[in-house]
């Protein structure tokens, strides 16, 4: 153990996750004082600092911007945690941690640290679909970024699988390239109403209810899909793409290794006052925790909460 | 040695790419596949699938953001 202090780093608050809500908690943190070390990596199509809003064409539901893009505000709350010299940010993936005499120990792939408290803020990754053709046709027509992948598809016929307000901004920005959309949910299609009223007023997309789909087919690339039902008396659409935004499976794993309890989705459990765990000096919040509603702007002050009720764990403490 | 980038606008990965080209003083050709059909017919048959980016570097295909094969890819460039 002292050969590991000597070796590791110490902080004050160690924030795995770099998306807007580790960013946010760590700026907060840094304003209390703490050394704070903020760990990033991608899970997929989002930037390791950024996290998934920067998969996101358009944010209209921060406070303070009416629109903007989810790559410049993300660009935002990096820049602001930037600001303090209390803060670092690095691109590395922890692979372990450990508590020793109420110190966290927390291994990477290039480095060790050590830290009086930990903050996951892990996010989630996507969810991937799972049927005859999903893996051998990904990135060749199935695809989990519209924002990335989309612009490929003008004047092409599309699929968008799932019901959520995601799914719907998707088919909205893909809306701007392809000839023709299918939103397909296997329950409701369920986007915040503002999104529901611009699907429903795109003649370029139909939406479509119970249903799911059961195979993805093509040749060098995709061609069609077949559902679980008919749409004018046929179960295969032709579609040349298949965005997928059918829900996120969270990154718990770390925690959970250190005791963390999560409920039956893998959500770390928190208390909503001060996103607090189980485990003293561990805290969750963001995307990973089993908050129900979850956005930008709720990760950030779920991550702001954390970083003071650490501070007040470690003065406490002291 | 020519390098080209096939990216699309709206792509975080494309701009983490050319950033980190720029940083390195690399100079290359970026070809927005949103706009060019052929380019994108192009990407796909060297690149033998759709996502972004892919980086041609004189012959060597890189899909994705990959700093150790861009480095690579810039270094064997020096020689």
């Amino acid at each position: 153990m002292k050969k590991e202090i000597a070796k590791s780093s110490a902080y004050d608050f160690l924030v795995m996750g770099a998306g807007g809500t580790g960013l946010a908690a760590a700026m907060y943190a840094a304003r209390l004082g703490l050394k704070t070390l903020v760990l990033g990596k991608s899970n997929g199509s989002e930037l390791p600092v950024g996290g998934v809003i920067t998969t996101t064409d358009s944010v209209e539901n921060y406070p303070g911007f009416a629109k903007i893009s989810g790559f410049e505000l993300a660009k935002k709350i990096e820049e602001h945690a930037r600001e303090y010299p209390l803060v670092t940010i690095k691109e590395e993936e922890a692979v372990k941690v450990e508590k020793k005499a109420g110190i966290f120990f927390v291994k990477t792939s290039k480095s060790k640290y050590k830290t009086k408290t930990i903050l996951f803020a892990t996010g989630t990754k996507w969810r991937k679909l799972d049927i005859p053709g999903s893996k051998e046709f990904e990135n060749k027509g199935v695809h989990y970024c519209a924002l990335c992948d989309g612009p490929l598809f003008r004047n092409k016929t599309i699929a968008v699988v799932g019901g959520s307000d995601s799914a719907v901004k998707d088919a909205l920005l893909l809306s701007k390239y392809a000839k023709k959309i299918y939103i397909l949910a296997r329950g409701r299609i369920h986007p915040e109403p503002i999104n529901l009223e611009r699907a429903k007023h795109d003649k370029k997309i139909e939406m479509m209810e119970d249903v799911n789909i059961k195979e993805i087919r093509g040749k060098e690339s995709v061609t069609s899909i077949i559902i679980d039902r008919t749409r004018k008396g046929k179960n295969e659409i032709n579609v040349e793409g298949v965005f997928v935004a059918i829900g996120h499976i969270p990154m718990s794993e770390l925690a959970k290794s250190l005791g963390v309890k999560t409920d039956e989705k893998g959500e770390i459990i928190i208390n909503h006052e001060t996103s607090e765990t189980n485990v003293r000096g561990v805290l969750a919040a963001g995307d990973v925790t089993n908050k129900e509603f979850k956005q930008l702007i709720t990760g950030v002050a779920d991550g702001c909460t954390a970083a003071y009720y650490a501070h007040e764990f470690i003065m406490k403490d002291n | 040695m020519t390098i080209k980038v096939y990216s699309t606008p709206t792509c975080p990965w494309c701009t983490r790419t050319k950033e980190f080209l720029k940083k390195n003083h690399v100079q290359f050709e970026d070809i927005d596949v949103s706009r060019d059909v052929s380019a994108a017919r192009e990407m796909v048959a060297k690149s033998g699938q759709m996502g972004v980016p892919v980086i041609d570097a004189n012959g060597k295909i890189i899909i994705g953001f990959n700093e150790a094969e861009l480095k690579e890819a810039i270094n064997s460039r020096k020689k």
